[in-house]
C-alpha cells in the first residue's frame, strides 16, 4: 500500500475511532439535527416553501461541511504537531507529498461521512418536494470543492502558524466571513460591496448554485461559472497547503 | 562516520540558536550529547535530522546532506524524540505496522509482538495507547524507532519516565543494538546513563560544543579525578600503592578514600580491587567524573 494511502486510512481511523473524531461527528449530527428539526416542526419555518427549505439545509451542511474540515484540517497537522506526532511521521521515506495527499485524503473522508450523514436530514426535509435529487446532486458537485477547500485552508493555517489555537482563531474567521452570505439579508448581498465579495467568495459560488438549482430550477451543469470559482478556491487552498507543509517542522 | 557535525550555525526566526556545535558519530558507538536546558542539544538533533535549515557549518549523516537528500535517508534512521506523540486509539501493534508499512516493510503481526517484547512492553491484548502509562509510551517510542531495523538511532531523552528496572532493561538494549554495530545518538539530561553507556561525549553550552572526545580524556584534560569513599570489611590484602590507577586519599576507621585515574572506569577498578582482596561492602562517588566535568563546563560558560 503506498504512503498516502496508508496515511489517509490512519485519517479516517482517527476520525471514525478516537474519541475526538467521534466527538466532532456527534456535534455535527446533533447540529443537523436540531437545524432539521427547526426546519419541519417551527411553525413559521414550516410555512417556507419546500424547495427553499431544503435550499437552507443544503447551505447548512455546507456550512457545517466546512466547519468540520477546517477542523480536521488544522488537527492534521498543528493538532499531530502540538500532540508531538507529526515529527514521527516526518521522519519516515515517505515523502511530503505523500504525507499531504494522505492527509488531503482524510479531509476528503471526512466530507464524505460529514455528506452520507447530511442525506437522511435532506430526505426529512425536502422528501415532499421536486428538487430533492438536483440538491443532493449540487451539494456533491458544488459544496464538495468548497468544503475540500476548507479542510486545505485548515492545513495551510495549521502549518503556518506557531499554535493550533491561533490557527483555529483564524480559520474560524475565516470561515465566518465566507459564510456570512448565509448570514447576511438579500438587500445587503444585493449592494456593491455585497456582490464584490459574492465574486470572490467559495461559499457564495455554492450558495448561488443552490439557489439556481433548487429554488430556479435551473439545470446542475448550467451552474458552471459558480464551479469555476469553486475550483479556483480548491486549487489555491491545495497549493497553500502544499507550500505551507513543505516548511512544517522545518 | 553515520554523523559529521562540523561548525554548526542555525537560526530561529533570526534568533541564532547554534553558533558552533561539532561532533561525530561511528558504528556500533554510544555517543552521548550533553547541555543544560536550552543549550541547543534538540535542535542540534533537528539539524541533524533535516528536519532544520542550518546557516553554516557542515552536516552530514551517512556522508549526505540531511536537509537537501530525500526521505529515504530516514529509512535507516530510528528517532526518539524528546515529545512523544501516539494515535491513542490504535494498539502497539497497529502502531508498529503502520510506521513498519510506511518504512517499506511488509513484517508480519508476529515481528510486532517481538518488536513489543524487545523494548520489555507488556500491553493487554487489544489494549489502546491512549491508556498506556508514560514508561510504557516511552518504551513504544523506542519500539517505533526499531521498527525499521535502523543502522543510526538518535535518541533524545529516552529513559525519561522509566523505573530503575525500565532504564537498566533500555540501557542492556542500548548495549546489544551497539554490539550489533547500530550507531547511537544519546541525548540525555541523566548523567548516570552516559557514564554507563557512552565512551564518547559531546557537550553543548549555549549554542557551542565546550568538549567533545573521550570522557576520560576529558576528565583527564580537566584534572577531575573520581573521588570515592570506599566501606571495607576488614583489611585490604593488597597496599594500596601497588594497585594502578587507584590513590588512596584517606583512611577513616572503615572508610577509605581514593581517587581514580580517569583512563580506568569505575567498574573496572572496582573489580581490580575485589581481585586484589578489597573486601570492598560499600562504594559511595564523593566527587570527580563526568558529573563535576559537566558542571565545570557548563556553569564556566554561563559565568
Amino acid at each position: 500500500m503506498s504512503a498516502a494511502r496508508l496515511i489517509a486510512r490512519k485519517e479516517a481511523g482517527e476520525l471514525l475511532l478516537s474519541l475526538r473524531g467521534l466527538s466532532w461527528l456527534m456535534a455535527v449530527a446533533v447540529a443537523l439535527s436540531v437545524f432539521g428539526l427547526l426546519l419541519v416542526s417551527n411553525t413559521e419555518l414550516s410555512l417556507l416553501d419546500n424547495a427553499q427549505v431544503v435550499y437552507d439545509m443544503v447551505a447548512i451542511v455546507t456550512a457545517l461541511g466546512g466547519l468540520l474540515a477546517l477542523v480536521v484540517g488544522l488537527d492534521a497537522v498543528a493538532g499531530e504537531r502540538e500532540r508531538g506526532s507529526l515529527v514521527a511521521l516526518l521522519l519516515t521515506p515517505a515523502s511530503r507529498d505523500a504525507i499531504l495527499s494522505g492527509k488531503l485524503g482524510g479531509i476528503a473522508v471526512a466530507w464524505a461521512v460529514m455528506y452520507a450523514l447530511a442525506l437522511p436530514y435532506l430526505w426529512a426535509v425536502g422528501s415532499t418536494g421536486q428538487n430533492l435529487r438536483e440538491a443532493v446532486t449540487i451539494l456533491a458537485v458544488l459544496g464538495s470543492p468548497v468544503v475540500l477547500g476548507f479542510g486545505f485552508f485548515g492545513m495551510a493555517l495549521g502549518a503556518r502558524l506557531a499554535t493550533a489555537r491561533t490557527a483555529l482563531l483564524t480559520g474560524l474567521i475565516g470561515l465566518m466571513i465566507s459564510a456570512s452570505p448565509l448570514l447576511l439579508g438579500p438587500s445587503l448581498r444585493q449592494s456593491a460591496i455585497g456582490r464584490a465579495f459574492d465574486v470572490i467568495n467559495p461559499i457564495s459560488a455554492a450558495v448561488n448554485a443552490y439557489d439556481g438549482v433548487i429554488i430556479d430550477s435551473q439545470p446542475v451543469l448550467g451552474q458552471w461559472p459558480h464551479a469555476l470559482l469553486a475550483a479556483a478556491w480548491l486549487v489555491l487552498a491545495l497549493w497553500l497547503a502544499r507550500s505551507g507543509f513543505r516548511r512544517v517542522a522545518r | 562516520m553515520l554523523i559529521e557535525i562540523d561548525g554548526l550555525r542555525l537560526s530561529i526566526g533570526g534568533v541564532p540558536i547554534l553558533h558552533d556545535v561539532r561532533l561525530a558519530l561511528g558504528e556500533g558507538e554510544i555517543y552521548g550529547l550533553l547541555g543544560p536546558n536550552g543549550a541547543g542539544k534538540s535542535t542540534t538533533i533537528a539539524a541533524a535530522l533535516g528536519l532544520l535549515k542550518p546557516d553554516g557549518g557542515r552536516v552530514r549523516v551517512f556522508g549526505k546532506d540531511p536537509w537537501m537528500a530525500g526521505p529515504e535517508i530516514y529509512g535507516g534512521i530510528g528517532v526518539v524524540p524528546e515529545q512523544n506523540g501516539f494515535y491513542d486509539w490504535m494498539t502497539a501493534e497497529e502502531y508498529l505496522a503502520f510506521f513498519a508499512q510506511l518504512h517499506r516493510r511488509d513484517d508480519g503481526p508476529n515481528k510486532m509482538r517481538e518488536q513489543i517484547a524487545a523494548v520489555g512492553l507488556e500491553p493487554r491484548p487489544g489494549q489502546a495507547i491512549g491508556t498506556y502509562s508514560r514508561g510504557m509510551r516511552q518504551r513504544l517510542s523506542l519500539a517505533r524507532a526499531l521498527v525499521a531495523e535502523p543502522k543510526l538511532l538518535v535518541l533524545d531523552e529516552p529513559t525519561n519516565g522509566l523505573d530503575p528496572r525500565g532504564r537498566r532493561d533500555i540501557h542492556d538494549l542500548l548495549i546489544e543494538l551497539a554490539g550489533r554495530g547500530v550507531g547511537i545518538l544519546l541525548c540525555t539530561h541523566l548523567l548516570d546513563d552516559v557514564d554507563r553507556l557512552c565512551r564518547r561525549v559531546g557537550i553543548i553550552a549555549e549554542g557551542r560544543t565546550v568538549a567533545e572526545g573521550v570522557i576520560a580524556d576529558l576528565v583527564r584534560s580537566e584534572r577531575r579525578l573520581a573521588r570515592f569513599r570506599l566501606r571495607l570489611i576488614g583489611q585490604p590484602a593488597t597496599m594500596p600503592t601497588e594497585i594502578r590507577h587507584v590513590s588512596v586519599v584517606a583512611h577513616e576507621g572503615e572508610w577509605w578514600i581514593v581517587d581514580l585515574d580517569p583512563e580506568v572506569t569505575p567498574d573496572a577498578a572496582w573489580r581490580e580491587l575485589l581481585f586484589r582482596g578489597w573486601p570492598i561492602a560499600e562504594i559511595r562517588r564523593e566527587s570527580g567524573g563526568l558529573d563535576e566535568l559537566y558542571l565545570a563546563l557548563t556553569e564556566r560558560r554561563a559565568a
